[in-house]
């Protein structure tokens, strides 16, 4: 049965990534009942993530395809499953009308970013991101039925969304014009006539997607969304949506940094990002005061070393910011799943105790915080390990310091987190959700145990990872 | 300067313009105004630029996206705060986040 489905989608797996979650999204909206309509967008989910599995490693098995879009495109295809899985339990957020629209928005936003994750030129990716971005819009608005709050948030990512639209859309232009191709492909090995116009150009887009993924500085949409936002809406942004643009944003640099005309130019730039982005994030992650919010600007912390493994413009650099997606994408789970299943229960001091009334949410909790520190033997470590390996290797011995830093922030704000939940003693009755057999905290406990697993165990991500940066190479010069 | 060159300065300019006022604005209505306007200048910049009209249609179709669902909120937030005014929003979603705080640590 299971190989009978492989045998049908192989030969349109692209289409079906893209297209399961959206045909789900309909399907979700037109379900009479709101158990139906999970049922049937976790399953759509599931599918996709399956077949994206499948094409990913059938894709970077061979030679010459694109290795950081089948790679990214199967992580999110996955954290958009979790996420969707673990929604069953979370419906509560809507009424019931209004959770059938939630499911739908979220397969929108999995969809949107799978797409600009395979899209062959920019226009694809353009609309395939605009799709993603306007349904994470529309679900944080839609977490406005229970606090109004959230509509604000929305309209925060709404406007600086619109800006990067625009700056999206005149850089597709800059590109267009000072290389003669919007294929990403060619990127890489085309001559190109105006290198001023095409440096500004994919300067833009890779601006206009830094936005969306909550880049530090860039990020002033991420306090207001992800504070208000619900645990399901924040859950699908920092795992699918924040993940989704992170990936868009690696593989255009991926093909641009290769190009010799403007490859020096992207890389600096996005070097010079990478670590803003790390030291605003962190400091904010050490001011916050809500785990929702300390996720998400840990998560810019994170993005910020992504994008100086990205810079380094080598195999083993982008071989490190695949690696470090994927430790991103697994903490995004654990904290916003974990956060999700514990109800409206976010401020931190309330979180005292929580090892002792909620021990599982506490325990998948911690995992995270313990990859996000870059402990040992977590997911963390090993992503933080490798950009500080290429790193030396090309010389940047700044990016190693800058994982480092990255590193011992996280020690401070996941410490006093893990701190909190062991040590403290609760001053508070506890009103959040306490049930460990909640649907809604098995992806967060399956992830914080991934986190740990894969750092046991890296080979098979260390060979993904490894195989998908090689066929960037295939394309270049 | 080329005429073509003439018309990507506007756009550029009107892109900048309807960019600063989109985050600077006080009024959640001209917000959304000022994004349709920083959307049609990236679109008079596809123009100048020559870009293929597959370029030109998507940038339309998100601007347009856009816009609805700017005017969706717009009336999403004149109901449930009585107000478009982004400092009134900010002063009543601090307020409303303190109360909850304090709600919950009592109980």
């Amino acid at each position: 049965m299971f190989g009978l489905f492989l045998d049908w989608a192989r030969p349109h797996a692209a289409l079906i990534v893209f297209a399961a979650p959206l045909a789900g999204a309909a399907l979700a909206v037109l379900a009479p009942m709101a158990r139906l309509a999970w049922l049937i967008a976790a399953v759509c989910a599931i599918a996709a993530a399956v077949v994206a599995l499948d094409f990913a490693a059938r894709g970077l098995s061979g030679g010459g395809g694109d290795g950081a879009g089948l790679f990214a495109t199967a992580l999110v295809a996955c954290c958009a499953a979790a996420a969707l899985v673990g929604a069953g339990a979370l419906l509560t957020d809507w009424g019931p009308r209004a959770g059938r629209y939630a499911l739908a928005l979220a397969l929108c936003v999995g969809a949107g970013w799978s797409g600009a994750l395979l899209a062959p030129d920019l226009v694809g990716v353009f609309l395939a991101a605009e799709t993603a971005w306007l349904a994470s819009v529309a679900l944080v608005a839609l977490s406005g039925e229970r606090d109004r709050g959230a509509l604000n948030g929305a309209l925060g990512m709404l406007g600086a969304g619109g800006v990067a639209s625009a700056l999206f859309v005149l850089g597709i232009g800059l590109i267009g014009r000072g290389v003669g191709t919007l294929q990403l492909a060619a990127l890489p090995a085309v001559q190109i006539a105006m290198p001023g116009l095409a440096a500004t150009g994919v300067g833009l887009v890779l601006a206009a997607l830094a936005l969306k993924a909550g880049v530090a500085p860039l990020h002033v949409w991420v306090g207001a969304a992800y504070g208000r936002a619900g645990g399901f809406a924040s859950l699908v942004l920092g795992a699918v949506g924040a993940v989704g643009a992170l990936a868009a944003l690696v593989r255009v640099a991926a093909f641009a940094i290769p190009a010799p005309a403007i490859g020096a130019g992207v890389a600096m730039s996005l070097a010079g990002l990478g670590a803003a982005s790390v030291v605003v994030g962190s400091l904010q992650a050490i001011g916050a005061s809500n785990l929702r919010r300390l996720a998400a600007y840990a998560g810019a912390a994170q993005a910020g070393a992504v994008l100086i493994s990205a810079a380094l413009g080598s195999m083993a650099g982008f071989a490190a910011a695949l690696v470090q997606l994927f430790a991103m994408a697994a903490v995004a789970i654990v904290l916003l799943g974990g956060g999700a299943a514990l109800g409206g229960v976010q401020a931190l001091h309330l979180l005292n105790g929580l090892g002792r009334r909620a021990p599982f949410t506490a325990a998948a909790i911690s995992l995270g915080g313990l990859s996000l520190m870059g402990a040992p033997l977590t997911i963390g470590f090993l992503g933080r390990w490798r950009l500080i390996e290429a790193g030396v290797g090309a010389g940047w011995w700044w990016a190693a310091g800058a994982a480092i830093a990255a590193s011992l922030a996280g020690v401070f704000y996941c410490g006093r987190l893990i701190e909190r939940l062991y040590v403290r003693r609760a001053a508070a009755a506890f009103t959040g959700g306490d049930n460990p057999w909640r649907l809604a905290l098995a992806p967060a406990l399956l992830a914080g145990v991934g986190a740990i697993g894969l750092g046991l165990a890296p080979d098979g991500l260390l060979r993904a990872a490894a195989a998908a940066a090689a066929q960037l190479w295939d394309g270049a010069p | 300067m080329a005429p073509d060159g003439i018309l990507l300065a506007g756009a550029v300019a009107l892109l900048m313009a309807g960019a600063v006022t989109a985050w600077t604005s006080a009024n959640v209505t001209k917000r959304i105004a000022a994004l349709a306007l920083a959307q049609i200048g990236a679109l008079a910049g596809l123009s100048a630029l020559g870009a293929p009209s597959a370029a030109s249609v998507a940038g339309i179709v998100a601007a347009f996206a856009q816009l609805t669902l700017g005017v969706a909120l717009i009336v999403r937030l004149q109901e449930t705060y009585n107000s478009v005014e982004a400092p009134e929003l900010d002063a009543a979603d601090a307020l409303s986040e303190s109360q909850s705080q304090n709600k919950l640590g009592d109980a």
